[in-house]
């Protein structure tokens, strides 16, 4: 599976940018002293896709990001965005960020920031007095933008920092764990959000340690663990990369496990049920013939769908065991 | 542009945080404070001057000129008031500038927009820089006023004393500044202070150095300090044009008046600390550039 196999039809989708992907990195790294915060990042996001960037806390997903804003220096690599590295200030023009921390001048009010934020993203008079009140009403602040951003509780500063994330209609938004302080009903709102935005074409980067939040909107995901990529794909074909069959017997003996041994890899022992790992489904009629004529009594065979979370903790677990 | 976002930005935070409002009432009561000082004491030295008339004693100076030493050293003592005034805001300010947005984070959102970090550090330098010369002319000329109403009091260059104090004022800033892109907020205004002083303590040492006979090795090791942070320097040079032209013609026919201050100058700044004065400034600025473009936010 190419990264950039669907860069055409998503950069036709977005029908702005063409095959220049939103996001290209590669070799990417950074260190901190002798500690290594990302190594070998290598990935690319087409344009108009929602990219799901998982990993445990301090994975490197948010230097990654900050690496992609000009935040934080690469120690080696390269990393573009529409092409463009992202040190110069005109490669973020087409840009928004929600920082992890979503930490604002506390000083200000809601609207005093959204209005310096417009300014800086060089969105016009007009356009400012018209998006703002607007914007404020998207993110569920209606009516709160004469208060100062001290006086806001931390969801409430979230959803402001999501408005500054989509202020100037960005063609990327890179969203730092995006839902961290918000409510189940906060959660489903910026889920819509995402989609709303991958509807208009933009390009979604997320950073996540939240898998169902990134199962629910992401067309493909990579998963970061200690610095480096373990493992990238659309969710589909990650969730299908190992499958999983459940037998549910009578009895579990040795030759039994020696007759599934033949057929997959036996992942668990659970009374007298077995899980198998299997490179494909197709085998199960060809098993179930086979513990019938062994005198095994089947009550049932059935294919297991493994969950984001599973694969994410088997691969997190191999890289910190290794 | 961008920078002018930043400055007007950086000016509306002055207002939000009661940092204007703070500051002009505690210098309205400097001021206050002066004027009341200044005419006591100039209408009792009257007082004293004109009931003792004729008991000049032989080389000593006349009563007007008495009266014009003492307002020269209340003035010279006013305005080494405002600019210490106006050095601690300049330091204070540089000092909050730059690093505790980096450390709460609310500077990564406003530096991801197309923003660089030239025009960033441009923006945050010429607002407050901007707020400082107010308050340097403002607080000056109040005095100066104060001083011209009692005592009919005519510094010798006004133009010259406020320009030479608002660069000082400019040096601490753009140091401090620098500070801020590479040092915690703490460490930073602790090593400012420190640098502050320092400069003070060179200045004064520098004076001994010059009080006659002289030494010349106190004289260096003042410069050498002053080379290090010409604030002192600066301010030797501002006060330097507040004594009256009168008052220099006295000085050099009389072959000197009993006119010394620790803290203030009879000879105006050496041309190269002026021009020292005027890069160091630049310098600072464009070090803080370097080294901010280099730092991991």
């Amino acid at each position: 599976m190419s990264p950039t196999a669907s860069a055409e039809q998503a950069g036709a989708v977005a029908g702005t940018s063409g095959a220049v992907p939103a996001i290209a990195t590669s070799g990417l790294r950074k260190t901190y002293g002798t500690r290594v915060a990302l190594h070998d990042l290598t990935l690319t996001v087409p344009a108009g896709e929602v990219f799901g960037f998982l990993g445990p806390n301090g994975a490197g997903k948010t230097t990654a990001m900050k690496i992609l804003l000009g935040l934080v220096r690469p120690s080696g690599g390269q990393a573009l965005v529409f092409g463009r590295p992202p040190a110069e200030p005109a490669a973020r023009r087409r840009v928004g960020y929600l920082p992890e921390h979503f930490r604002f001048q506390e000083w200000a009010t809601g609207d005093e920031l959204l209005d310096f934020h417009g300014r800086l993203a060089g969105l016009g008079a007009a356009e400012r007095a018209a998006r703002i009140p607007e914007l404020l009403e998207r993110v569920g602040l209606a009516g709160r933008g004469g208060e100062r951003v001290r006086r806001y509780s931390k969801g409430m500063t979230q959803r402001l920092g999501l408005a500054l994330a989509i202020l100037h209609r960005p063609d990327l938004v890179l969203l730092d764990e995006p839902t961290s302080a918000l409510d189940p009903v906060g959660r489903r709102e910026v889920r819509e959000l995402v989609r709303e935005l991958a509807a208009a074409g933009v390009t979604v980067f997320l950073n996540s340690h939240l898998l169902t939040e990134v199962e629910a909107v992401c067309d493909r995901v990579a998963i970061v663990s200690q610095g480096r990529v373990v493992a990238s794909g659309p969710l589909d074909d990650l969730a299908g990369a190992v499958t999983q069959l459940r037998v549910l017997l009578d009895r579990v003996d040795r030759p039994l496990l020696g007759l599934l041994g033949r057929h997959g890899q036996v992942a668990r022992v659970e009374g007298t049920a077995v899980t198998l790992d299997v490179d494909t489904l197709d085998l199960a009629p060809n098993l179930a013939r086979e513990l019938v004529g062994a005198g095994y009594r089947l009550y049932g065979l059935v294919p297991v769908q493994r969950s984001l979370e599973d694969i994410f903790v088997d691969l997190v677990g191999e890289v910190r065991e290794g | 542009m961008s920078s002018l976002v930043v400055a007007r930005w950086t000016l509306l935070e002055a207002r939000r945080r009661r940092l204007l409002a703070a500051g002009m009432a505690l210098s309205g009561a400097f001021i206050v404070l002066f004027a009341v000082a200044f005419t006591l004491l100039y209408h009792a030295q009257q007082r004293d001057l004109v009931s003792g008339q004729g008991a000049v004693p032989p080389g000593g100076l006349d009563a007007s000129t008495e009266l014009l030493v003492m307002s020269t050293a209340l003035v010279v003592l006013g305005l080494y008031g405002v600019q210490f005034l106006a050095v601690l805001l300049g330091l204070f300010l540089g000092v909050a500038s730059v690093s505790p947005e980096i450390d709460s984070g609310a500077l990564h959102a406003v530096l991801a927009r197309p923003l660089s970090r030239l025009d960033y550090l441009l923006g945050r330098f010429f607002a407050l820089a901007g707020l400082l010369t107010a308050y340097v002319v403002v607080m000056s000329s109040a005095l100066l006023l104060t001083a011209r109403v009692v005592a009919g009091y005519q510094p010798g260059n006004v133009p010259k004393v406020v320009g030479l104090m608002i660069l000082q004022v400019f040096v601490l800033l753009a140091v401090s500044l620098l500070g801020s892109t590479v040092l915690p907020t703490l460490a930073n205004g602790v090593v400012m202070l420190a640098l502050f002083g320092l400069a003070w303590l060179g200045g004064i040492i520098g004076f001994i150095g010059t009080i006659p006979p002289g030494n010349e090795l106190m004289a260096n090791l003042g410069t050498a300090v002053s080379l290090l942070l010409p604030a002192d320097a600066i301010w030797r040079g501002a006060s330097f044009h507040v004594l009256p032209a009168s008052l220099l013609a006295v000085q050099s026919f009389a072959g000197g008046v009993d006119f010394e201050l620790p803290f203030a100058s009879t000879t105006p700044i050496a041309p190269a600390m002026l021009a020292w004065s005027f890069a160091y400034p630049v310098a600072c600025l464009a070090l803080a550039v370097a080294a901010f473009r280099r730092r991991d936010l």
